[in-house]
């Protein structure tokens, strides 16, 4: 439909009304009889003039109308294409730079990567908006490099004062000063384990790297230690498995918070028992308390705490760090953690440790068989003589002392096809582990000289014996304790 | 001061103990010798089955420390424990050697000589 000027077309209406109007007027005027040719003149008149009044006005109307729909129409697509702008702004532009920035971007280049909206608005909208969170995001990372180092620097402190009480522990033989030293040594090992979990919370390395594989029993050990209610939990294993170096220490931080967990929420006097039992997939620790049941929610909680995903700061509640913990650790060192009602009646947690982080340890050499029946036969050490008093009643004087001798005399008939002897710093052959000195391969040590071993062995070694006490107790005054008279005692050399 | 990888044993001392630190008898010193009396049985504290295979034969306490790497008050606990159990034995060595056990000397030389008598 062509648009045409609303004025020509007033006009237009104006000359045909007035035609349609004047032409019946004056056929009104003309018609009429003579009498009422001045009445019917001004009547019709007046309804001419309303008839074009009326189709002026309509005609007027009618091209505003059309005006409007245009007007209206094009207002409509302007308003479409910027819903569309819009949407693209909510839905793409935003997320893009937003991301962008949580990736470390700067605010500048993560607005020149992304796509600009036309809009003067928006583009403003969008600056502001990558200023303000480019500024969060990097105080965020800042904040956390500074917890981060904060809390590495702390491990190293708990790690070293570990060490230092150790050294100390050594040291002071005096009860009170060890239990003392225990004391701290346990709230140090507490501090430490704090530590770590911030360590762990901010994604800073972890604290220790074990040099060696760590047995079970350690791992156990070393992750009771480090919480409060460590009396109350009780070990249970019989694997003699280790887990490697590199994850022992997440294994143990782990292990910790749960156990932190079953001793928080139970009764302060249950027992937390742990097992450990050895799987084809791995091992799986069980740490079950007799507390309060977790609710169905509460375990899915718990359950998505410690499931692989990675940690969301804004899920920490400020008090429970624990799953949390266990959670980026599990991720890490891909441990399994899961939870179940217990049948002690509380929760029990079940903590898998895959075959990967596992190394078993070589077979420790079996105590020698051939020192079966060199077993001391001694008559006088029965059960019931524990005290000093009784012994010193009922022995016959059988010179207990000499029991290394005799060995040391049927050492060179064991079976000198172990391997090699180790020498410890101080020159002296290391007793391996589970072997005893009967079982120790004399004749391989003295090889050199093997003749003379079994002719003065014994007064060396009983020589070295008394010396050795003597310097014990550091005090001279045990010289009749000196064993070397009664190495004939004949009982002493029965097998 | 400490140095770096001395400390590299994740198990601390109180844990071996419970907690205690001093020896619920004082049946022991650093020369009391020790006899084991069972085999080491499973489950049992590592510490435990060390102490038991090395006291196969009459060990001293001090020996065991040094043996076992660990304080001597805290190795006391140990074979406490054990003693309490009945699965060791402990006994003084000057009580053994003492000559308060011996014959009197002059009773000996009294028998000798009539011995040679006969």
């Amino acid at each position: 439909m062509t648009e045409r000027p609303p004025l020509r077309q007033l006009l237009l209406a104006l000359l045909v009304s007035l035609i349609v109007s004047g032409s019946g007027w004056l056929g009104a005027v003309y018609a009429a009889p003579e009498s009422f040719r001045g009445e019917t003149a001004w009547g019709a008149g007046a309804a001419a003039f309303l008839l074009t009044a009326a189709l002026v006005t309509t005609a007027h109307a009618r091209g505003t109308i059309r005006q409007l729909r245009a007007t209206a129409a094009a207002r409509d697509a302007e308003t479409a294409a910027r819903d569309a702008e819009t949407a693209r702004f909510a839905d793409e532009t935003v997320p893009e730079v937003v991301a962008r920035l949580r990736d470390g971007a700067a605010a500048d280049s993560a607005l020149a990567a992304t796509g600009q909206p036309q809009d003067e608005a928006l583009r403003r909208v969008l600056r502001t908006l990558a200023v303000e969170v480019g500024r969060g995001e990097s105080g965020k990372a800042a904040a956390m490099a500074a917890s981060a180092n904060a809390a590495g620097r702390m491990q190293a402190l708990a790690t070293s004062m570990l060490a230092d009480l150790r050294d100390m522990e050594h040291r002071h033989s005096d009860e009170t000063v060890l239990g003392d030293l225990l004391h701290l040594d346990h709230r140090t090992a507490q501090a430490g384990r704090l530590a770590d979990s911030i360590a762990v919370l901010t994604g800073a390395r972890s604290g220790r790297r074990w040099a060696k594989p760590i047995v079970m029993e350690s791992i156990l050990r070393g992750a009771m230690g480090r919480i409060s209610g460590y009396r109350r939990i009780r070990l249970h294993s019989a694997v003699d498995v280790a887990i490697a170096g590199h994850a022992a220490e997440g294994v143990m931080h782990a292990l910790a918070e749960l156990l932190d967990n079953a001793a928080n929420f139970s009764p302060p006097t249950a027992e937390v028992h742990v097992y450990a039992e050895e799987v084809p997939a791995g091992v799986i620790l069980t740490v079950e308390d007799s507390g309060l049941v977790m609710s169905d929610v509460a375990l899915r909680r718990a359950e998505r705490a410690v499931s692989g995903e990675p940690l969301d700061l804004t899920s920490l509640s400020g008090t429970r760090l624990g799953l949390a913990v266990v959670g980026c650790l599990a991720r890490k060192h891909g441990l399994t953690v899961s939870f179940r009602p217990s049948a002690r009646g509380g929760t029990g947690a079940l903590m898998m440790i895959p075959q990967e982080l596992i190394s078993r340890p070589k077979v420790t050499a079996t105590p020698a068989p051939a020192a079966a029946p060199e077993r001391i036969t001694a008559e006088p050490i029965t059960a019931e003589r524990t005290t000093d008093e009784r012994a010193a009643a009922h022995a016959p004087a059988p010179a207990v002392a000499d029991a290394p001798l005799a060995t040391a005399e049927h050492a060179p008939a064991a079976p000198a096809d172990e391997e090699l002897v180790e020498y410890g710093d101080s020159g002296l052959p290391k007793r391996r582990r589970g072997r005893t000195l009967a079982a120790h391969p004399q004749s391989v040590t003295r090889q050199p000289r093997p003749s003379s071993s079994a002719a003065h062995s014994p007064a060396e070694s009983a020589a070295r014996f008394g010396a050795f006490r003597r310097a014990v107790r550091g005090q001279g005054d045990t010289q009749p304790e000196a064993p070397a008279p009664s190495t004939s005692h004949p009982e002493d050399e029965t097998p | 001061m400490s140095r770096p990888g001395r400390d590299d044993d994740p198990d601390r001392l109180y844990t071996l103990t419970g907690g205690r630190s001093r020896a619920e008898t004082d049946a022991f010193d650093l020369v009391t010798l020790v006899v084991s009396e069972c085999e080491p049985a499973t489950g049992m504290q590592s510490e435990h089955v060390r102490i038991l295979r090395l006291c196969e034969h009459p060990t001293a306490v001090v020996e065991v420390a040094a043996h076992l790497n660990l304080p001597v008050s805290i190795v006391k606990i140990l074979l406490s424990d054990l003693l309490a159990l009945g699965r060791i034995t402990a006994r003084h060595p000057r009580m053994t050697a003492g000559a308060a056990q011996l014959p009197d000397t002059d009773l000996l030389e009294q028998v000798l000589v009539g011995l040679r008598n006969l």
